[in-house]
């Protein structure tokens, strides 16, 4: 559920039904349905080319669907110019308008909207106020680090108190001190205001912490919709369960019951293990590295592996160990309280059931 | 000791010496076939028959040279507005086309540059004569009765003057629109602008160096244009480049002459610095906002 569900929100519900655009021979969107709750934070999380930006462009106005719809709080907007859609957007790459000051910039949206000059200047310094740039009105854009500029551009783009926010990767021409300010920035501006954000990014690490829930793309279908936890902890597919951390990928065979690691140990899995039903024969076992343990080789229930490097980093060790066929296992434990181990070591796997992950042999 | 120092694209240095080297040529050009001339013919304007200041007192009292000099100042202007006015939407067309048709507005610009001067003029008087085409055609659309003099007016002037300058006006907006990334447009509009609003805040104002450059460059070279006027224009309505070829052939009154491009040399010099100093001239001169 969404956190702030329980608050009073001025977000407007986006609906995205069936939306497709396709870019001559290429499908850049594919059969897309994503609905936004009101206040909702949704991040589109793909790698570049999964159809997250022409998503939001859609959404913006900017681009037009080959097919399909765009509902904002029960308006259809699919056909509706930009500039009618009263959202508020903020780019890349900050684009503040380089002929105006701050505050100038900041007033833009009220000037369009007929705003008398006395009350856009004062909303235009209370928007600054709440991005915490208070009294920098004067300056130019280019006075202003790239962190300013950026909240300079999020100020415009909530001082008209649009219902619904996008970001294009915003924060990604930050560097990560920055960013990771800016990331709780925007938290608290939505919490505040209450409004809808759609947010693209590519760094999973952004979504998992500041979304409501993520949406997944590749290659412009949309792959899971989730909360940050469901999606780390239950993926709905492999590519899910690849693209956000780290995934140790084991090839099974699968009877309907036991799967049997190649050359190895029979595995009972709990029947919620896989989340698709998933047919007989090869398939893909996955585990995150840090819910595995190791202990004694041989011991009952463990998987036999063989150390191959152990790289320790402070807090935290990578163990990479390869299985009887030679599939290679990577285990993050904590470093302290661990029996060491080193390279050629025998050691044996173990996970608790639930952490084991069922998925159909991986399309070619 | 700190050199000034000097770096190619690439950001290798230059030595002073392959500079002048490289830029030798284009000083010695300028020295040569610019500057020496102006400078000889400057001095005449005050040295004969022998040092006096007479050619000029005689530019600025007679009414006469004064009119011509306000008509060749208004004439300017009038092109530099009249082919701003025509050159901004080929502009804003041209930088929002792609691929071929990108291609093809592209070269109906460069098109004339291809082409004499004196042919494009030339064209213009078939075009405007007595029996020329629009004449025809005003007479059988019944808006005249019988041919009207076109040809040998200010009009007639202006109007071949515009054509033939419009690429100077075309080509630095296009190329201030084209540095324009598309994305401050794209603000604009979410920001609840309309595309012209967003054109008359955003646009037009992030190309306001090349709108700048290209008028001044077209209403300087306007100023001291000769084969146009001297071509189509009325011999009664004279404008500068006519009245100083006309006293150096005709009248052989080189002093004369050489006094009046004194005067439009001030001209010319007082109007480019005005400008730089109002806009900055780099800017202007295509170099990036």
């Amino acid at each position: 559920m969404p956190r702030e569900a329980s608050l009073p929100t001025n977000g407007a519900s986006i609906d995205i039904r069936s939306l497709e655009k396709q870019f001559g021979t290429v499908r850049a969107v594919d059969d897309v349905s994503l609905t936004v709750q009101a206040g909702e934070f949704v991040a589109l999380l793909g790698p570049s080319g999964s159809g997250k930006s022409t998503v939001l462009m859609s959404i913006a106005g900017f681009e037009r669907p080959t097919a399909g719809q765009i509902v904002i709080d029960g308006q259809d907007c699919t056909r509706l110019p930009p500039h009618k859609r009263n959202i508020g957007m903020v780019f890349q790459h900050y684009t503040l308008f380089p002929h105006l000051n701050v505050a100038d910039n900041v007033a833009f949206p009220l000037k369009m909207r007929g705003v008398p000059k006395g009350e856009r200047r004062r909303q235009a310094e209370a928007a600054l106020e709440t991005v915490r740039l208070a009294g920098y009105g004067d300056r130019m854009p280019k006075q202003l680090s790239g962190g300013q500029q950026q909240r300079v551009a999020l100020a415009r783009a909530i001082v008209y108190r649009p219902r619904v926010l996008l970001m294009d990767e915003p924060l990604s021409a930050l560097d990560k001190n920055l960013r990771e300010e800016m990331q709780i920035e925007i938290k608290r501006l939505h919490s505040e205001l209450g409004l809808t954000v759609v947010f693209v990014t590519h760094d999973q690490g952004e979504a998992l912490t500041m979304a409501d829930r993520i949406a997944i793309l590749k290659a412009g279908k949309l792959q899971q919709v989730s909360p940050a936890r469901e999606l780390y902890e239950r993926p709905s597919n492999l590519f899910a369960a690849s693209f956000i951390g780290e995934m140790n990928m084991l090839p099974v065979d699968w009877d309907g019951n036991r799967a049997r690691l190649v050359e190895g140990e029979e595995i009972i899995l709990p029947r919620n293990a896989s989340i698709a039903p998933v047919k007989s024969g090869r398939a893909v076992l996955a585990v995150r590295p840090e819910r595995l343990t190791y202990g004694r080789a041989g011991t009952d229930g463990t998987w036999a592996a063989t150390v191959r490097d152990v790289v320790y980093a402070g807090a935290g060790t990578l163990i990479i160990a390869n299985l009887a066929d030679g599939t290679e296992v990577r285990l993050r434990v904590p470093s302290a309280g661990q029996h060491p181990v080193s390279p050629g070591d025998r050691i044996g796997l173990t996970c608790p059931p639930e952490a084991l992950l069922l998925y159909p042999e991986a399309e070619a | 000791m700190s050199a000034p120092r000097f770096f190619e694209a690439d950001g290798r240095r230059m030595s002073r010496a392959t500079i002048l080297l490289l830029m030798g040529p284009f000083f010695a050009l300028v020295i040569f076939a610019f500057l020496y001339p102006l400078g000889n013919l400057l001095s005449i304007s005050v040295l004969e028959p022998q040092p006096t200041l007479e050619h000029y007192q005689r530019v600025v009292e007679n009414p006469v040279y004064g009119r011509v000099l306000m008509r060749t100042l208004q004439i300017a202007l009038l092109v530099g507005l009249l082919s701003l006015a025509l050159s901004l939407p080929v502009a804003v067309l041209m930088a929002n086309s792609r691929g071929p048709k990108a291609i093809l507005l592209t070269a109906c610009i460069l098109l004339p540059f291809w082409s004499s001067v004196l042919v494009r003029t030339a064209a213009w008087a078939i075009l405007l004569q007595r029996n020329g085409i629009i004449n025809q055609s005003l007479q059988f659309v019944g808006i005249t009765d019988e041919p009207i003099r076109l040809l040998y007016t200010q009009g007639a002037v202006v109007i071949a003057m515009t054509h033939v300058l419009m690429p100077f006006m075309v080509l630095p907006i296009y190329g201030a629109l084209r540095n324009i990334p598309g994305d401050y447009v794209r603000a604009a509009s979410i920001c609840g602008a309309g595309p012209l609003r967003s054109f008359w805040e955003v646009t037009l104002p992030l190309a306001m160096p090349g709108i700048l450059g290209g008028f001044i460059l077209v209403f300087l070279t306007a100023l001291g244009y000769f084969i146009t006027p001297a071509l189509l224009g009325s011999p009664q309505e004279m404008m500068i480049a006519t009245l100083i070829s006309q006293q150096m052939r005709e009248n052989l009154d080189w002093p004369f002459a050489a006094a009046l491009v004194g005067v439009l040399t001030l001209i010319v010099t007082v109007i480019t610095i005005a400008f730089s100093k109002v806009f900055r001239f780099e800017r202007m001169l295509g170099a990036r906002v």
